[in-house]
């Protein structure tokens, strides 16, 4: 080999490196960054919470009996404790920063655990749990307590109190349960639009369609579409899906089938075009040989064809789910931008994504939440990955 | 009848090309009948033309008339599927379905409406037997067929094709990628099959053509240069062409 044969060797191989190495640390340092000022946040309450915190105000029986439970050993130096309330108080910091005073402890003799709804005609009893915040406790005779005089003053006036007015507290709020089911909602939704579509029309156009000017024109079309931006699909949904779905359904605003519609339109183009791949690499052997066993050319494609391409189309598939999961411009106008906790497909709601926008365009932004939830939205497309690569490798073994 | 196939001044063009010139042919019952000639004479352009595989090809042309039992398969509105069932093939590269052994011998018949179980098994088992793998596969027949060896799968396909219960089995050569015991193989199943079937080979090996078949035709730049018995053309031959061709002068 000649030494400038050698060198262009090396350099070609080192431009490889180089591109590779630039390349997966890119990608290596982006999920650095959002695991990094994502995973304080992460824990189980925030997939199962609602968003919006539910507020509860309480009053006391006039006959207290209060309790005897003196600290627990295992609680932690920062938490305040009246052994006469049988409750323990913690200052904590919320998902978004705020200040906020937690109850760490309740015992089971506690009077607090009597406490009823003064929002309520029927005084029904309510129940203060671990977990809860505790808001504004005010009394009939000193300064009220609230969340910014922090745990220990709320303790102090506990102590010094035989009863109370009003307490007011609320449940943790700040999960995002509602806009992940929004997110299945819309992945299902979509994809039972968009596949059998997308599919049908790419079978079309590698088995059916003659091979002449229009098809073409009609494929440079499609592939044209993979290139809009998304925000104009979104539009588009807005001027024609979301009118659409008020007519004809009971949805009174932006809903999950108008988003739904409009992904779906967005998907159809990249569905098309990995399944056309597919069925392109099917070789015509398979075709021939089904043909000239009497098969017509329908019973070819869909008995030959089709089943030869499915681990391919399964592919396309994910990319297509990845797409659903990460697409939030155009979601902003075809479904909303309302953080909801009660999701119906005829209604308002956002998915993980946009609730990350919601959180970003605030001032300050919610950085580490919304890394939180990219990392959890990380951790769905990892999971569906693995299910696909899973399936698809278990049809391959079955086909080959 | 004693021709089940007439060729009858066939000429076929891709595009401007012509491939196929004047060709006439009598293709005799159950005989294995060898088409020999170099790469590119148009031999397996011929087998294609007895079965319509032709047809997939936009810019081929055929003029002429291939008789099936006394009809003309060119004609307008001749049943091409039903064609293909009486006029089976097996291609050059063993192709089985990315399926099961059963599937893909039970293909066929299950495209034609036949979907009793009993009755698919039954023609699944006696193709297979009659393609002699039987023995070899009878214990998986639910294992993907693509797990089987290069020979093996090419007698898949053959029994794939006998599952349409065929009278006519067009072969194009069947063995060019298979070793020489395979082929050995594949060579004795034919010698059997023409019992029952007519059977067409394109073969590129002249000592398999005297080896199985009774007639042969010599086909050179896609023309018909000689069509005799097979024993005839390989110690007589009437032209010089085809002389000089078996003796390996070109070709």
């Amino acid at each position: 080999m000649s030494n400038k044969q050698k060198i262009i060797d090396i350099f070609q191989q080192a431009l490889t490196y180089l591109a590779a190495s630039v390349g997966a640390i890119t990608l290596f340092m982006i999920i650095f960054f959002v695991f990094s000022n994502g995973y304080k946040l992460l824990d189980f309450g925030l997939l199962v919470n609602d968003y919006h915190a539910k507020f509860y105000n309480g009053g006391i029986e006039d006959e207290i009996s209060y309790s005897n439970t003196i600290r627990p050993n295992n609680l932690d130096d920062e938490v305040f404790y009246s052994q006469k309330w049988g409750i323990g108080l913690k200052d904590d910091n919320d998902r978004e920063g705020n200040p906020i005073i937690i109850v760490d402890f309740i015992a089971d003799d506690s009077p607090l655990k009597n406490i009823y709804d003064k929002n309520n005609e029927e005084y029904e009893p309510l129940l203060l749990e671990t977990g809860h915040l505790l808001s504004k406790i005010s009394f009939y005779d000193k300064q009220t307590a609230l969340t910014k005089y922090g745990a220990e003053y709320m303790i102090e006036a506990l102590n010094s109190s035989d009863t109370f007015r009003e307490i007011v507290y609320s449940s943790l709020g700040g999960g995002i349960r509602g806009s992940i089911i929004t997110t299945f909602y819309l992945i299902g939704m979509t994809m039972a639009i968009a596949l059998p579509i997308g599919i049908f029309t790419a079978i079309y156009l590698n088995e059916f369609a003659p091979k002449n000017k229009i098809t073409s024109l009609l494929r440079s079309l499609i592939e044209t579409l993979t290139g809009v931006p998304s925000i104009i699909f979104g539009l588009m949904g807005l001027a024609v899906f979301v009118p659409l779905t008020i007519q004809m359904t009971e949805a009174t605003s932006a809903n999950i089938i108008s988003g739904s519609l409009t992904l779906a339109v967005i998907l159809l183009p990249v569905i098309i075009r990995s399944t056309e791949e597919s069925l392109k690499i099917v070789p015509d052997s398979f075709r021939s040989a089904s043909l000239a066993l009497g098969a017509n050319h329908t019973q070819t494609t869909f008995k030959v064809v089709l089943p030869s391409a499915f681990p391919g189309i399964m592919t396309g598939t994910l990319l297509a789910v990845g797409r659903v999961i990460g697409e939030s411009a155009a979601l902003i106008f075809a479904i909303g931008t309302a953080v909801k906790d009660d999701i119906s497909i005829f209604g308002k709601s956002t998915t993980l994504s946009v609730h990350i926008w919601s959180l970003m365009k605030d001032e300050p932004a919610n950085i580490e939440l919304a890394s939180t939830i990219a990392v959890i939205i990380l951790m769905i497309v990892l999971l569906l990955n693995i299910i696909v690569k899973f399936i698809s490798k278990k049809l391959i073994k079955d086909l080959y | 009848m004693k021709n089940i196939l007439k060729i009858m001044n066939l000429n076929l063009y891709y595009d401007e090309f012509q491939a196929l010139k004047d060709i006439n042919i009598d293709i005799e019952n159950n005989k294995v009948t060898a088409l020999i000639g170099p790469s590119g004479c148009g031999k397996s352009t011929f087998l294609k033309c007895l079965n319509r595989m032709n047809d997939l090809i936009e810019i081929c042309s055929i003029f002429g008339e291939i008789e099936y039992k006394e009809e003309n398969i060119y004609k307008p509105n001749y049943d091409v599927i039903n064609l293909r069932t009486k006029v089976g093939m097996v291609f050059q590269k063993p192709n089985p379905f990315p399926m099961s052994i059963f599937d893909n011998v039970a293909y066929g018949p299950r495209c034609q409406g036949i979907k009793e179980k009993k009755r698919l098994e039954e023609i699944v088992i006696s193709s297979l037997k009659s393609a002699a793998l039987y023995e070899e596969v009878k214990d998986r027949m639910k294992k993907s067929a693509l797990s089987l060896s290069g020979g093996q799968q090419q007698r898949l396909c053959i029994a794939r094709a006998i599952a349409m219960e065929p009278e006519v089995i067009l072969m194009d050569e069947p063995t060019s990628s298979l070793d020489p015991i395979a082929t050995l193989r594949i060579e004795e199943l034919i010698n059997e099959l023409k019992k029952k079937y007519t059977i067409i080979i394109v073969t590129h090996s002249m000592q398999q053509a005297a080896r199985i078949s009774d007639n042969t035709a010599f086909f050179l730049m896609g023309e018909l240069i000689e069509f005799n018995k097979t024993d005839k053309i390989f110690t007589t031959p009437l032209q010089q062409k085809t002389e000089d061709y078996i003796t390996g002068r070109f070709g």
